[in-house]
């Protein structure tokens, strides 16, 4: 009779055990996940163009953005805009601390975010549509 | 506006199937079946060893059957076939998340199957159903909800585009429920058309979410950088908060109209965290939770089933037969458990015919699982929703843009803070509200919403389709090509 009452209490712990391992393995998996997002995303941002009515740069195209990635016509540029509405040195996109800003070099033609006139520098949020001359891009989070 | 949710090329290959396995999903819900196995296991000897004693029969050996193989059976591979779906589909999508909630599933039908089979019945088609096998089609709806959605759902246009009209389907619903709702324990929260019925709240929770993060990720720049400046005070961009704050009194004064506690205090949270979350302005959430206070103490004077619930978390022993009777009797739970518990199977002892705890399968799930598994068994509980809540905010925090960001964050703030809200009314930390335990809790409504929540996060995971691998030199030619490019 005891015996059973001590098999019975054996596979009560056994169930408790159970549920510890199933965290146990999880914490292992989350672990390695956060060791792996640690090393920290290899770009900061990417550009999408969504609409480009000269054709260049092409719809889809996605630039990867360092710290700091000038926009505008001249080829010195690291963004080249080849549209007529753009400026040769146009507006700069700059990543701050954790955030973006796209700053317009004063342009003929003004830079938007959201459809708005940008006024000197503008936060640039993920998700956010920037527009250089007829040229509209859409700000992403960089591939981890 | 018009945002193409992803730039992914859309070919003709979109239907051809490409499966790719998922190895770390596979070993958890491995360990999720051995751990519910062991579970029903341990259920059924011990029913069966008390009967006997009971009866006053001596136990010649112990029968290790579960109390229902086959609806445990059912649940086993129904988990294997949406874990095959989610293979077939070969999206990148998180592999802890749906283990996690599976288990939690599995420990809600254990539960179920061991309570009395009376508490609820219902009666499909000409079919009776007890309170078990309820448990399970519920189990088995959500489950094909998770995958539905994981499987289906690849741009968050549907909801990005339509959130105003998602926030007044939403609000409809609740006030259709006001009008021709039914009320059960004094609160008007049951929806019933033709033999369905649910409660439209725990729906709204996942909506309420969706407009939050639109309204949100618009305009989050001018929320946390504008400010409405009155004489020598900087307050928030009143303009701007307008629409949210209308939207969340509506439904919080909807929601406390139909006495629905639970749910005000879950949406407002949800509503401040969210805040929070898209401005990081700390100012929002000491502004929120002032009202929240002062909202308190004029509800508390306003309603008397306020008052009541209040005066019964301060001091339950005044009417431990009456009023505190449930309380009283879920504390009394807790500690017979212990640290250990006193076994699945083996708590709950009836008093004098009646259930101690009656709203034990909805409330008060927790009372028991604390009774019978222990303090120990409620922290694997709680960290089992720990988990859920860490692969939201991850894969918030990997998203591409703030509207996936911030409804990744929403939906699994949403369904964690739910959690804690009811595990601390159930441990008398703050008065009780009746919500349920989010995958452990006997319901359809409750099931299905945290259903379509698990199913969205899965799909908001999806990390894309994998970077093409960097070509090797010089791999994978024969020799004398090599020899003759050299």
């Amino acid at each position: 009779m005891d015996g059973f009452v001590l098999t019975l209490w054996l596979v009560r712990l056994l169930f408790l055990l159970a549920l510890y391992a199933f965290l146990f393995m999880v914490v292992r998996v989350l672990l390695r996940d956060l060791r792996a997002a640690s090393r920290g995303p290899a770009e900061l941002g990417r550009l999408v163009v969504l609409a480009a009515p000269g054709g260049e740069p092409p719809a889809g195209t996605t630039f990867p953005l360092d710290a700091l990635t000038t926009l505008g016509r001249d080829v010195n540029n690291a963004i080249v805009i080849d549209d007529p509405f753009a400026s040769a040195d146009h507006a700069v996109l700059t990543f701050r601390g954790r955030a973006w800003y796209v700053e317009d070099l004063e342009s003929t033609n003004g830079t938007f975010v959201n459809g708005v006139p940008v006024e000197r520098v503008a936060p640039l949020g993920f998700g956010d549509e920037l527009q250089v001359g007829e040229v509209r891009f859409r700000l992403d989070r960089g591939r981890a | 506006m018009s945002v193409v949710a992803q730039a992914r090329p859309r070919t003709a290959s979109r239907w051809r199937i490409r499966p790719r396995p998922r190895p770390t999903e596979l070993t958890l819900l491995v360990l999720v079946a051995a751990a519910l196995v062991i579970g029903a296991a341990s259920l059924g000897a011990t029913q069966r060893f008390r009967a006997t004693v009971d009866a006053g029969a001596t136990v010649k050996a112990l029968d290790f059957g579960p109390p229902d193989p086959r609806g445990l059976l059912v649940y086993l591979s129904a988990l294997a076939v949406v874990h095959g779906l989610l293979v077939l589909a070969g999206r990148r999508t998180d592999q802890v998340l749906f283990p996690a909630t599976a288990l939690l599933g599995g420990i809600g039908l254990l539960l179920m199957q061991r309570l009395p089979q009376g508490l609820v019945t219902q009666s499909f088609f000409g079919m009776e159903l007890l309170l078990g096998q309820l448990q399970l089609f519920w189990l088995l709806l959500a489950l094909a909800v998770i995958a539905l959605l994981a499987l289906i759902v690849r741009s968050d246009a549907w909801l990005r585009t339509y959130k105003y009209t998602w926030a007044a389907a939403g609000i409809g619903l609740l006030l259709a429920t006001f009008v021709f709702g039914s009320d059960v324990n004094g609160a008007r929260l049951t929806l019933s058309i033709g033999p369905l019925s649910g409660q439209p709240s725990e729906l709204l929770k996942v909506i309420l979410v969706v407009f939050l993060a639109g309204y949100l990720s618009e305009n989050r720049s001018l929320l946390s950088d504008e400010s409405t400046n009155l004489g020598p005070f900087r307050l928030p961009p009143l303009p701007y908060l307008a629409p949210m704050v209308a939207m969340v009194a509506i439904a919080l004064s909807i929601v406390v109209v139909q006495k629905d506690l639970g749910a005000a205090l879950l949406f407002f949270a949800v509503f401040l965290a969210l805040l929070y979350v898209a401005t990081g302005r700390p100012s929002y959430v000491v502004g929120g939770l002032a009202l929240f206070l002062l909202g308190s103490v004029v509800l508390y004077h306003l309603f008397g089933h306020v008052q009541q619930r209040v005066d019964n978390w301060l001091d339950p022993f005044a009417d431990p037969l009456g009023v505190g009777y449930q309380t009283v009797q879920a504390l009394y739970a807790f500690a017979r458990g212990g640290l250990l518990g006193v076994g699945l199977g083996a708590g709950l002892p009836t008093i004098s015919g009646r259930l101690p705890i009656p709203a034990v399968h909805t409330d008060y799930p927790l009372a028991a699982l604390g009774e019978e598994l222990g303090l120990i068994g409620l922290l694997a509980i709680l960290g089992l929703y720990l988990v859920v809540i860490q692969r939201g905010l991850r894969i918030a925090a990997s998203a591409h843009d703030d509207f996936r960001a911030l409804l990744a964050a929403g939906l699994a703030l949403v369904v964690g803070v739910q959690a804690f809200i009811i595990a601390a009314g159930n441990l008398k930390v703050i008065p009780l509200t009746g919500i349920t335990l989010p995958f452990i809790s006997y319901g359809g409504s409750s099931l299905l919403a945290n259903a379509v929540v698990v199913g969205l996060l899965l799909a908001l995971s999806d990390r894309g389709p994998e970077p093409p691998a960097v070509p090797r030199p010089g791999r994978g030619r024969l020799p004398w090509l090599r020899w003759r490019t050299r």
